[in-house]
């Protein structure tokens, strides 16, 4: 009686597993919906075909390793002095594999005070996150950085 | 699923004075669904129910607005800083695909 349940409860526990972790991600295999853009196009449709260059004005802070693909934590902070003259426009929060390679766009005005942004997104796999600065001047600076992730994605 | 919409401002630190910038945390309980999973027992996709749009104001005047799409984790957190200018009442509103809409408000109240 006693073998029976312990094993009862070892299905049940796995069962339950089996159902959270993966249907809690980006299922990489399931149909699409109807959002998706690569991260060439993705880029494509902010810049408009402007050139962008790497800058180290932009400090994007993602963990090296994530251990669970559907909360990494990413922050993002420029350096900028916020005035109406020279401010930071907008954050675009891109990921290079995700079926949507969008994640966020964030409006900034110099109301805001300082280039900072925080937000938790969902990985589809191991791959590039990437943060694209547009200046009140119009010019796009970029920062990227790559997360591990190890239960991740393909569900 | 009574309580299927909750939402909280934050200001970080607690304590602040004109002129301070501070942290505004907004934090939502929405399930930021993508549309692509399927259901476990029917076998069918999920319909698709995500924020694409939050505005954060200060007394009815937009700081900062944002487009987010389905790739935002669930219960999403989003943070931005401010500058404080004096005594008034910061709101978020965000919509979702669906055309759900939701509105939270909090007063900032700077000492000295």
């Amino acid at each position: 009686m006693e073998r029976r349940k312990f094993i009862q409860s070892i299905c049940a526990a796995s069962a339950v597993a089996a159902v959270v972790s993966p249907s809690a991600l980006l299922a990489k295999d399931a149909p699409k919906g109807g959002n998706i853009l690569t991260y060439d196009a993705a880029v494509e449709a902010i810049t408009g075909g402007k050139a962008v260059t790497d800058s180290d004005k932009v400090k994007l802070t993602v963990p090296e390793i994530a251990e669970n693909g559907a909360v990494v934590p990413v922050k993002v902070n420029v350096e900028s002095p916020m005035t109406d003259a020279d401010h930071v426009k907008a954050i675009h929060v891109l990921s290079t594999k995700n079926g949507n390679a969008r994640c966020a766009d964030i409006m900034l005005t110099p109301m805001n005070a300082k280039g900072y942004f925080a937000t938790r997104i969902k990985l589809a796999g191991t791959q590039d996150v990437v943060a694209l600065v547009e200046l009140s001047d119009g010019s796009f600076l970029r920062a990227a950085k790559p997360v591990k992730v190890t239960i991740g994605g393909c569900g | 699923m009574a309580a299927a919409r909750k939402s909280m401002i934050k200001f970080k630190p607690k304590k602040f004075k004109v002129g301070d910038t501070i942290k505004v945390d907004f934090i939502v309980i929405h399930p930021m669904e993508t549309g692509t999973r399927k259901d476990k027992k029917t076998g069918e996709l999920k319909p698709a129910k995500y924020i694409d749009s939050i505005t954060f104001s200060f007394d009815g005047k937009p700081f900062t607005t944002m487009k987010v799409w389905e790739t935002v984790s669930t219960n999403p957190y989003f943070s931005v800083n401010f500058k404080v200018p004096g005594k008034g009442k910061v709101t978020v509103d965000y919509t979702d695909n669906t055309g759900e809409k939701h509105s939270k408000s909090k007063k900032l109240k700077p000492k000295g």
